[in-house]
């Protein structure tokens, strides 16, 4: 048994060692840690900031103006009013502006009589988030000024107000009351970079040793197929915890000012498990292939889906079902629920037990079979 | 420049890819996985978002109330929760993004034409999300308060319900989708991702190929040779750049068949403007693979330098227009951000050479000065 931790400590040290050599590496290690994220956290948003619009009003009414004076920053930007609807729908072809709103002639006086009269709104959605949330915005525009009219009309004040049936919700955002991206996008890359790294790297070493020939030195020595493996593993997961460390101390916290609710020591335990995890996956590829090239397809194959389907970047409850359900073997599916369950939520081990369990049981699951499938080489 | 050893070492570097069963398969396989993986998956659609509910009043308004969340395409009702403790820990263990409480005497309140105070909880951990199922929630509540108007007046001031219903709204939006009728995000999607895929596979193939040679030494053959520094590039990608060429047609196939994305442009200029986009991305493998000795720093390096671009600066996921100055400044120093727009404009607005222009000549610049980079960069004597 002491020899057996011997031979794994000698192994861990080894490959800690040949990861410091390769300066390179080291770099872009370093670089995935901190101006990676920052870059990823800073400056982007999915919010609508002043959606550029070319307002047409037919009416010219004090009614028009008022409405048209709604539709204001920061979120809307009324770059151009017109008179005539000449010109207006060419800007929106030509990708100038975002949306047109369109007031119809008498529309005062439509208004006045109590007419229910009707704006026109064309929005340009080749981009889907700022078409939801831009025309969305728009819609409670127009909402509310149809009713402050409405009530101003048949002359119910605020007073009479409160005798009248009416549900106000009361909303209240949690965890991230300010809707910050900052917070969201910081998170979702650490973990986007974690996910890269540790299905990378110990394939990568795994698979080095063979296509150099050392694998046969270390076949003729007294280690075990499982003492060769899981010593790679140690080794870059202890890399990525550190790389962790300096990206949540150095970046996330002071920069991001992200408040972290929950507890440290386990969200790097659930870190620790999750990059094992993955790079048991990793290990199923390199023992799949013979050559890096043939190596970092078969990753991007299975790398691209999971980071992009598992809710890192997009909501994932619209996806088609049949896709929604074969997440739940994504292992960074389990790791996002665990990840900002801890950081923002303050969720504890009572509420994300079964969570951890499944990613540790996924974990070994894979494991498992890399350490199998890697073993079977050597016969 | 020798055209024969051009030809020869391309000859080589295709015969070299033929004989990689695997590294063959999925040069051409892993651009038409991805692009239907993500697909059907990749969607920024906000529907089906799980929410429960503590009803304090067990009302039959209530119920109607609720049933106006849960009838919807974007809520999908989970279940119904004991007290606000319950919510909160379903809320944590992100069971559920939205959770509402309604309170005792909501019935009672609105048929005694009171107001009532309905709560609602949003989980903000994700911050698109959070503001879409806000716009959700007003749009529905000021549909109820709405109708709740109309019968209100109906019953206090004797107009038809038609009247009222003119009275209570009396101005109405509407609202027309341009480009993207449905406000499916699969048109932009399918379309988008053909800027991500066009932009990860090309370099990653370059890339290996060239520093698998430096990794195995084999590159030693190739200094001692009378082969030129160009032919040799030139030789070596050609094989590779033609692969993503054919990609090309496969990736626009996937996107207007399977997912049934409208091309409203000129073929023969997009596939020109690909081509240009394709050489541009294979370049940024080319100086990867001159930089780094070990094919696994190549990788890494290729997944810096081509996915957050990509991602996040295209404008495929993040609006760019929203960004922050600097941010939006950075976008439009990537390749993705000009290739975008060549592919929305082309896909859905039908857009060709005399809106695009600009951004192919973008790219065909981008190229010249990744290839001249990769050309300068390269040595046929190196110092290491």
């Amino acid at each position: 048994m002491r020899d057996w931790l011997r031979r794994l400590r000698v192994m861990t040290t080894k490959e800690l060692l040949q990861l410091s050599r390769d300066p390179v590496l080291l770099i872009i290690l370093a670089w995935f840690f901190t101006a990676d994220i920052y870059i990823a956290g800073s400056g982007i948003s999915m919010e609508v900031k002043r959606a550029s619009m070319t307002v047409v009003d037919l009416d010219q009414s004090e009614a028009s103006r008022e409405l048209i004076s709604r539709f204001r920053a920061p979120r809307f930007q009324v770059k151009e009013l017109l008179f005539a609807e000449k010109e207006a729908a060419a800007r929106l072809d030509r990708g100038e502006r975002m949306l047109l709103l369109e007031i119809p002639p008498h529309f005062e006086r439509d208004l006045e009589a109590g007419r229910s009269t009707e704006v026109q709104l064309q929005a340009d959605t080749t981009h889907t988030v700022l078409g939801i949330l831009a025309t969305g915005y728009a819609a409670r525009i127009v909402g509310g000024y149809a009713t402050d009219r409405a009530l101003e009309k048949l002359g119910i004040d605020d007073l009479q107000l409160a005798a009248m049936p009416r549900v106000e919700a009361r909303r209240r955002v949690w965890y991230n009351p300010n809707q910050k991206d900052p917070w969201f996008m910081s998170i979702s890359e650490l973990m986007t970079v974690i996910t890269m790294l540790s299905f990378m790297l110990p394939a990568a070493a795994a698979v080095r040793e063979k296509e150099r020939g050392t694998i046969e030195q270390l076949a003729v020595s007294p280690l075990s197929p499982f003492q060769i493996l899981f010593p790679k593993v140690i080794a870059m997961t202890l890399a990525i915890l550190a790389g962790t460390a300096v990206a949540l101390f150095g970046i996330l916290l002071p920069v991001f000012e992200i408040p972290v609710k929950g507890s440290l020591p386990l969200f790097f335990s659930v870190t620790a498990l999750y990059a094992l995890a993955v790079s048991g996956l990793g290990l199923v590829i390199a023992t799949l292939s013979r050559n890096l090239g043939q190596v970092s397809m078969l990753v991007i194959v299975v790398l691209m889906p999971m980071l992009l389907l598992s809710g890192a970047w997009t909501p994932p409850e619209a996806m088609p079902w049949l896709l929604r359900e074969l997440m739940v073997i994504s292992p960074l599916y389990w790791f996002i629920e665990l990840g900002y369950g801890i950081l923002l939520k303050g969720a504890g081990v009572a509420l994300l037990w079964k969570k951890a369990a499944a990613l540790g049981l996924l974990g070994a699951g894979l494991f498992g079979l890399g350490a199998k499938l890697f073993r079977r080489q050597f016969r | 420049m020798n055209r024969a050893r051009i030809l020869a070492v391309a000859g080589k570097e295709w015969r070299e890819i033929l004989r990689d069963r695997l590294f063959f398969t999925m040069a051409f396989g892993v651009p038409l996985l991805i692009m239907l993986v993500l697909g059907y998956g990749l969607s920024l659609d906000v529907e089906n978002i799980p929410f429960a509910v503590v009803d304090h009043d067990r009302s039959e308004l209530s119920r109607d109330y609720i049933h106006r969340f849960s009838d919807s395409r974007y809520f999908h009702l989970l279940g119904y929760a004991e007290n606000e403790g319950g919510l909160s820990r379903l809320l944590a263990a992100s069971r559920i993004r939205l959770a509402l409480v309604i309170p005792d005497r909501f019935q009672e309140r609105l048929l005694a034409d009171r107001p009532v105070e309905v709560q609602a909880l949003v989980d903000g951990m994700f911050p698109y999300r959070a503001q879409t199922l806000k716009g959700y929630l007003d749009a529905i509540g000021a549909e109820w308060n709405r109708e709740l108007l109309v019968a209100f007046l109906g019953r206090t001031r004797g107009v038809t319900p038609e009247r009222a219903a003119e009275l209570a709204a009396p101005v109405r939006l509407q609202t027309r989708y341009l480009f993207n009728q449905a406000l499916k995000s699969d048109w932009s999607m399918a379309s988008g991702l053909m800027m991500l895929v066009l932009m990860v596979s090309p370099p990653f193939l370059t890339a290996l190929g060239v520093v698998r040679e430096k990794e195995s030494g084999s590159i030693y053959n190739i200094y001692a040779s009378t082969v030129s520094r160009g032919e040799f590039i030139l030789g070596k990608l050609i094989p590779y750049v033609g692969v993503s060429c054919f990609n090309i047609l496969v990736l626009w196939w996937i996107a207007t068949a399977v997912f049934h994305a409208p091309f409203k442009g000129d073929p023969f200029f997009y596939y020109l403007a690909s081509v240009v986009y394709v050489i541009c991305t294979a370049g940024i493998g080319l100086l990867v693979s001159i930089l780094v000795r070990t094919q696994v720093a190549a990788v890494l390096l290729t997944m810096v330098i081509t996915f957050i671009p990509a991602m996040l600066y295209s404008g495929l996921l993040v609006p760019v227009e929203s960004m922050s100055a600097e941010a939006r400044f950075q976008a439009r120093l990537f390749p993705p951000y000009w290739y975008l727009q060549i592919a929305w404009g082309a896909f859905l607005k039908g857009l060709g050479w005399r809106s695009l222009w600009l951004p192919v000549a973008l790219l065909a610049g981008y190229a010249a000065l990744l290839w001249t980079l990769g050309l300068a960069l390269f040595h046929k004597r190196p110092t290491r």
